[in-house]
């Protein structure tokens, strides 16, 4: 240890922090993680619309968590360059929905500014958090204030302003979570779907409690940081316990009150492997100790040397118990959650390279069986589930892809929560030229698949898609989840609401009477009406609904099909 | 002089050919052990009556070499006589093979045979052009290479009620595409390359209408259309109306589907063939 830094624990003032390093910047994702995760349900209540919606806090969650996953893996632990690069294209990876995609490219920006450093100081903080910001505008087609991206932009304003005063990292952190929160305060003032509904942006609050967690990692960079997300190398230190004793963490001073709870990781299922050195084990008496923490146990060895392989969901129990038995080599824990997707992955690759590739295949995502169906008989390779609330990944849209094997792959997101990460997938689909035919629900999704050329080349079909879609309109319906005001209409929990191309314009007691009003309402009348009914509605209920409507209106065709759909009984094309 | 020559599956009518002057060759269609020579003993109205009141599914020939080499006796009497044979798409119908195998009997140049790679109205509308090619006085080879070009500029855009017939008489290629939506729709099919290739699908007939419209005005300025549907005349009209305010001044033709492209098309299908300017 050298002279000049004093042992831990003996200065009682707090020393200026000038600099940090890659393990810091993993720290602080990490913790960024476990207090996102804390606040996941509270920032998917922060629901702007009166119906089941795509759930802000889940998918900022899973985007944040599969940076983690990656930055954990940087080739170059200590490099904040390596590591924040391997969190930018976890994240992208990862990127669902909306808020999420905005989270990548934050996090995408704030790895171009911290490119060839191997640490970072206060200005390079504050130059990286304006690259962020920079870099996520630039994600959006048309930027709107009051949302993920003005809690990006204030941060990095406050970070820039701090560094005019001090070079202690701390406290141009402790600015940035601060004026992240006063901008997350503000987003109620400056969109009237947020003040109408009385909450604040769900993504801007989201980004602030990430840059909270991350803050006190930064921070407190001698205390012990929070387990990591998924240990999968051999060698690494050993586990650290969930957010080990004496962190000196208090109550987590988010706004709403929810602190920050030790990251669960249930279902998760680690692969574990190790070897225990003896003289002396007895390996009987391992086998059954360990086998009481994990599954598959394979235990095997003898006085001197026991190999163990056990499938865990709690590793670090397990390694804790088996360090007592003897020395601990070899160590490896990985994920088998991320084991199975890679070898889906291989599999699908394999399978790819002995067909000769097709010119172009279709992507497209939903929920629902009747829905699915119907999507693939009109020509779809792959029908991603996700929708309203479950948006799917970047990920999860590149495997459908690449499974296509074509040269070209159309995408179809049927959702607008799900159109931005449709867009990243381009860029990471390599030789696959990935194109985006932005439909906003399923009937927009149909009518594209109908206007599906297999003979012809992905422009042409994009072309006839984008006008095919322009020709529908979709109605979707549903009950109101609770009391708001919304696109002029007051709202009372169990309302029945009509939302057509994205705006409510009908809300009335029952499913008739609403679907009646949106007929009523079209100034054409339209030729055909096609329902889908959700899982929630039987056949014969969409059979005497669309009987009543028929006899209303006899000059338009209707035809009734199963959607399978949640959250919405009913789902209408009109065309 | 030089004769044109064509088959049934032009859907010109035993009346209008011998207006043209051109001489026609009937295909084959059976219901069961019922033989009928398309357009001489079966005609569309009749044909129509019969598939819809028949459980057995109409099955089709190619007219014999024997027939063609009849015809072609009695065209080349002079030797100054000389035959444009213009026939369906050999990849839809072994008719051209039957007149291929016709030809040998005669002395080589004076049978031209033309692979139109098209059928019923394109058809149609190609036998038209060459013979006012033959009326400008242009020699056999040249009508037959004219009629060859030309087949290039032949768009046909067929609407169908449904696909089972085309699946039931194993024409339907690449439009295979089509078939299985969960959804009610309307197959819309072309050709290309001489076969029958998938389009588009619309959910009614409407939409169906407004796509062929696009798709001729795509293709203007344009020598002829000709309109032909398979018992659904209600449309026509219409159509008419909004093909002619498309197309301007291109001549507009109108026909039936007969007996043998039916037996594929089923009833309720339209077809709109257009031919480009040369």
């Amino acid at each position: 240890m050298s002279a000049t830094k004093p042992a831990p624990g003996l200065s009682l003032l707090r020393e200026p922090l000038r600099e940090a390093g890659g393990e810091q910047m993993l720290a602080g994702l990490r913790t960024a993680l476990s207090w996102l995760e804390a606040n996941q349900q509270e920032i998917n209540d922060l629901n702007v619309f009166p119906v089941p919606d795509g759930d802000t806090g889940s998918n900022m969650f899973l985007t944040l968590r599969s940076a983690v996953e990656e930055a954990q893996h940087a080739p170059t632990p200590s490099s904040v360059e390596s590591v924040m690069a391997a969190a930018a294209h976890g994240s992208l990876m990862g990127a669902r929905g909306n808020s999420g995609v905005i989270l990548s490219q934050i996090l995408r920006g704030f790895a171009q500014g911290v490119a060839g450093r191997q640490r970072i100081d206060a200005p390079g903080i504050a130059h990286a958090l304006s690259e962020a910001s920079t870099v996520a505008y630039r994600a959006v087609m048309k930027p709107t204030e009051g949302t993920i991206l003005t809690v990006a932009r204030e941060a990095a304003r406050a970070a820039v302003a701090a560094v005019g005063e001090t070079e202690d990292m701390r406290v141009v952190l402790e600015r940035v979570v601060r004026e992240s929160h006063t901008a997350v305060e503000h987003t109620i003032d400056q969109l009237q779907v947020l003040r109408d509904a009385d909450v604040v942006d769900a993504g801007g609050y989201g980004l602030a409690v990430i840059f909270e967690g991350f803050s006190r990692a930064v921070s407190q960079a001698d205390a012990p940081g929070p387990p990591p997300v998924q240990p999968r190398r051999a060698g690494e230190p050993p586990l650290r316990l969930p957010f080990g004793e004496g962190t000196g963490r208090g109550p987590a001073p988010v706004r709403r009150g929810a602190a920050a709870v030790a990251a669960r990781e249930e279902g998760w299922g680690y692969c574990t492997e190790f070897l225990i050195n003896g003289p002396g084990l007895d390996v009987d008496g391992i086998r059954t100790a360990l086998a009481a923490i994990g599954e598959s146990a394979l235990v095997v060895g003898d006085p001197d040397l026991v190999r163990v392989h056990i499938h865990t969901g709690d590793p670090a129990a397990l390694i804790a118990l088996a360090s007592q038995k003897g020395r601990l080599t070899k160590l490896k824990v990985e994920d088998m959650s991320a084991q199975h997707h890679d070898v889906l992955e291989r599999a699908d690759e394999d399978e790819a390279r002995a067909a000769a590739p097709k010119e172009l295949g279709v992507v497209t995502v939903a929920s629902g069986d009747g829905f699915r169906d119907i999507l693939k008989s009109l020509g779809a390779d792959d029908v991603v589930p996700g929708g309203q609330t479950m948006n799917p990944s970047t990920e999860d849209l590149l495997n459908a892809v690449r499974a296509t094997n074509a040269k070209a792959v159309i995408l179809l997101p049927n959702n607008a929560n799900v159109i931005l990460t449709a867009e990243q997938v381009d860029q990471l689909a390599g030789e696959c030229d990935v194109r985006v035919v932005p439909t906003r629900n399923v009937p927009q999704g149909v009518s594209a698949l109908l206007a599906y050329d297999t003979t012809a080349g992905v422009d042409a079909n994009c072309e006839r898609m984008l006008s095919a879609i322009a020709a529908v309109r979709a109605v979707e319906v549903t009950r109101a989840v609770r009391d708001s005001t919304a696109d002029g209409h007051d709202i009372k929990e169990g309302d029945v609401i009509a939302i057509v191309d994205d705006k409510i314009t009908q809300v009335g007691d029952d499913y008739p009477g609403v679907l009646e009003s949106v007929l009523a309402a079209e100034s054409n009348a339209p030729e055909l009406v096609t329902v889908y009914r959700g899982d929630s509605v039987t056949e014969a209920d969409a059979n005497t609904l669309v009987a009543a409507l028929r006899d209303k209106h006899p000059r338009i065709e209707f035809e009734v099909h199963e959607g399978g759909q949640e959250h919405y009984p009913y789902v209408l094309s009109l065309e | 002089m030089i004769h044109i020559v064509t088959d049934s599956t032009s859907d010109i009518t035993a009346a209008e050919a011998q207006t043209l002057g051109i001489t026609l060759v009937p295909l084959v269609v059976r219901f069961g052990d019922d033989q009928y020579r398309d357009g001489v003993d079966l005609d569309a109205d009749a044909f129509y009556n019969l598939l819809q009141n028949n459980s057995v599914h109409p099955t089709t020939s190619q007219p014999t070499p024997e027939q063609f080499v009849e015809v072609y006796r009695a065209l080349l009497r002079d030797p100054d006589d000389a035959v444009v044979s213009m026939h369906i798409s050999s990849k839809l119908s072994g008719t051209l093979a039957s007149a291929h195998v016709a030809a040998k009997e005669f002395d080589s140049g004076r049978i031209h045979l033309v692979d139109t790679e098209t059928v019923s109205a394109g058809l149609m509308l190609l036998v038209r052009a060459s013979l006012q090619d033959v009326a400008a006085g242009k020699d056999a080879a040249a009508v037959a290479e004219m009629a060859r070009k030309r087949s290039a500029k032949v768009t046909i855009l067929v609407l169908l009620d449904t696909l089972t017939y085309l699946q039931r008489g194993g024409r339907i290629g690449r439009a295979q595409a089509l078939v299985g939506s969960l959804l009610s729709v309307k197959p819309m099919l072309t050709m290309k390359a001489g076969e029958v290739a998938p389009m588009a699908r619309v959910r009614n007939q409407r939409q169906g209408v407004d796509r062929i419209i696009a798709e001729l005005k795509a293709r203007l300025p344009l020598r002829g259309v000709a309109i032909f549907h398979a018992r659904v005349p209600e449309l026509i009209g219409e159509l008419r109306d909004r093909v002619c305010a498309t197309t301007g001044d291109a001549e507009v033709l109108l026909g039936r589907v007969g007996p043998v492209v039916g037996a594929y098309t089923g009833p309720g299908g339209i077809g709109v063939a257009s031919l480009g300017v040369d």
